[in-house]
């Protein structure tokens, strides 16, 4: 059966990061889904992918690439 | 060795977790809050725009240590830059000024030196502070106390408290470790980015742009800074737009009605945050643990404003807890629902009042009509005359 949504990892442009934690805000994820700058976790799969974080950032500096086998 | 048994451990030293500390400690509760920054305060989130009335309410002398500038009133505009002014150096020329027995209406702080302020009167009040230091979880047990586990210069410790406050922040992990859904929906998240700028006139007031066209879902604002200075920014709702905050608030300095106001504006510092136009959280507690302030997200859904609701409500908790701490009763969730309670006939039912005028004006799909009834609602809402005033 096809996901909804396939899990992926997060990748922080921290150039443009103003570190204003909106990312964690909006993420439904469980506690300890953070990086060491007060974002969303940047080396953990996120098997939600619901991509609010990418949406909520005032500076657009998150992406993904989506999860391979080996990361999890 | 550290002292490792506490009435109260406070995670987060912002304005809610620092004034839980200072009046607890003033009532005699052992008290220690952790901060895992170096300095607090930064990176700056918020526009630092608090009421006179909100820092007289909790005992907090207003310094220049922390203010940047005085408020004497508002500027609200449309779309258009139509403008409502509500200058109380014009209404009530007796009372507010600059000048002897005369007050200012409020203050824009810095929050680097306001939260740092606030640690030392809780210090001073007798609480322990431990910066560098990180809560990891917390383990409710069943002798009346709850173990919680914190991070400090690498090291791993525990300390022991009969409560934990979670006084830590809009992406508060401690309510989550309690299993309380924390986060906000998209819908109710303003996204927010702000400039501080030199060469932008200010004149005491705080300006309040509405309107679709410039933050979709929010508000602009020109806060005077001191110094000179003012900071100019704008929250979105990103959901009502498909553009980024940053692009919004270039959009709005170069092409808005104040676009020869802000020709020549020099950028000095970026922040952003998220800021909540939500209702509060439903549930405030569990077993040995609370949330107050953005943790608990007491925050004017219309105005966006939190630090008067995080002062007002740590010191709902500190009445409240050195209550129940004081009586000896056990610290479990049912007898700490009183907080909540405490808390929503003190405030929080006012907040989610604000919180249903805000949600029917941006039901509304007519985006002028919807224009109309946010600047509308603003200039009532700042008025000296609203039944919100003290919120």
């Amino acid at each position: 059966m096809m996901r909804k949504s396939e899990p992926v990892i997060f990748h922080i442009g921290w150039n443009a990061c103003i570190n204003c934690g909106a990312c964690v805000a909006v993420c439904p994820q469980e506690a300890g889904f953070i990086s060491s700058f007060d974002t969303i976790a940047v080396n953990e799969v996120c098997d939600i992918a619901c991509m609010k974080c990418e949406a909520i950032c005032p500076v657009t500096t998150i992406t993904h690439t989506v999860a391979k086998a080996a990361d999890s | 060795m550290h002292k490792t048994d506490f009435d109260l451990v406070i995670v987060g030293a912002g304005p809610a977790g620092s004034t839980v500390a200072r009046l607890a400690s003033e009532a005699g509760l052992d008290v220690l809050i952790i901060d895992k920054r170096q300095e607090l305060g930064a990176p700056i989130q918020c526009s630092g725009a608090v009421s006179r009335h909100a820092l007289e309410e909790v005992g907090v002398v207003p310094s220049d240590e922390f203010i940047h500038e005085a408020i004497y009133g508002f500027g609200i505009y449309n779309q258009v830059g139509d403008a409502i002014r509500i200058d109380y150096r014009q209404l009530k020329g007796d009372e507010y000024g600059k000048g002897d027995g005369k007050k200012p209406l409020g203050y824009v702080v810095d929050r680097r030196r306001f939260d740092r302020h606030l640690m030392t009167q809780a210090m001073r009040a007798g609480a322990e502070v431990w910066l560098k230091t990180e809560g990891l979880g917390y383990t409710p047990s069943l002798n009346g106390h709850c173990t919680v586990q914190l991070r400090q210069y690498n090291q791993e410790l525990e300390v022991r408290a009969k409560v934990l406050v979670g006084a830590d922040g809009l992406q508060s992990q401690v309510g989550k470790w309690a299993g309380l859904r924390t986060h906000i929906r998209m819908t109710e998240l303003a996204s927010c980015l702000q400039v501080v700028v030199d060469n932008v006139e200010t004149e005491g007031l705080l300006e309040i742009v509405t309107g679709h066209q410039w933050a979709p879902g929010g508000y602009a604002w020109v806060f005077p800074k001191g110094h000179g200075y003012a900071e100019i920014g704008l929250g979105v709702i990103r959901t009502m737009t498909n553009d980024n905050a940053r692009v919004h608030l270039d959009r709005f300095m170069e092409t808005s009605f104040f676009k020869d106001r802000f020709k020549g504006a020099r950028i000095l510092e970026v922040q952003g945050g998220g800021v909540p136009l939500a209702a509060p959280l439903k549930i405030q507690y569990a077993d040995h643990m609370i949330l107050t302030g953005d943790a608990a997200r007491h925050v004017n859904p219309i105005t966006g404003g939190g630090i008067h609701t995080a002062l007002s409500g740590g010191r709902i908790a500190a009445e409240y807890l050195t209550k129940v701490i004081r009586s000896g009763a056990s610290t479990v969730s049912a007898n700490l629902k009183g907080y909540q309670d405490q808390w929503l006939e003190q405030l929080g039912n006012k907040m989610w009042k604000l919180y249903r005028i805000k949600s029917a004006i941006f039901r509304n799909k007519n985006i002028a009509e919807r224009d109309e009834q946010l600047y509308d609602t603003m200039s009532a809402y700042f008025s000296p005359y609203s039944e919100y005033k003290k919120i």
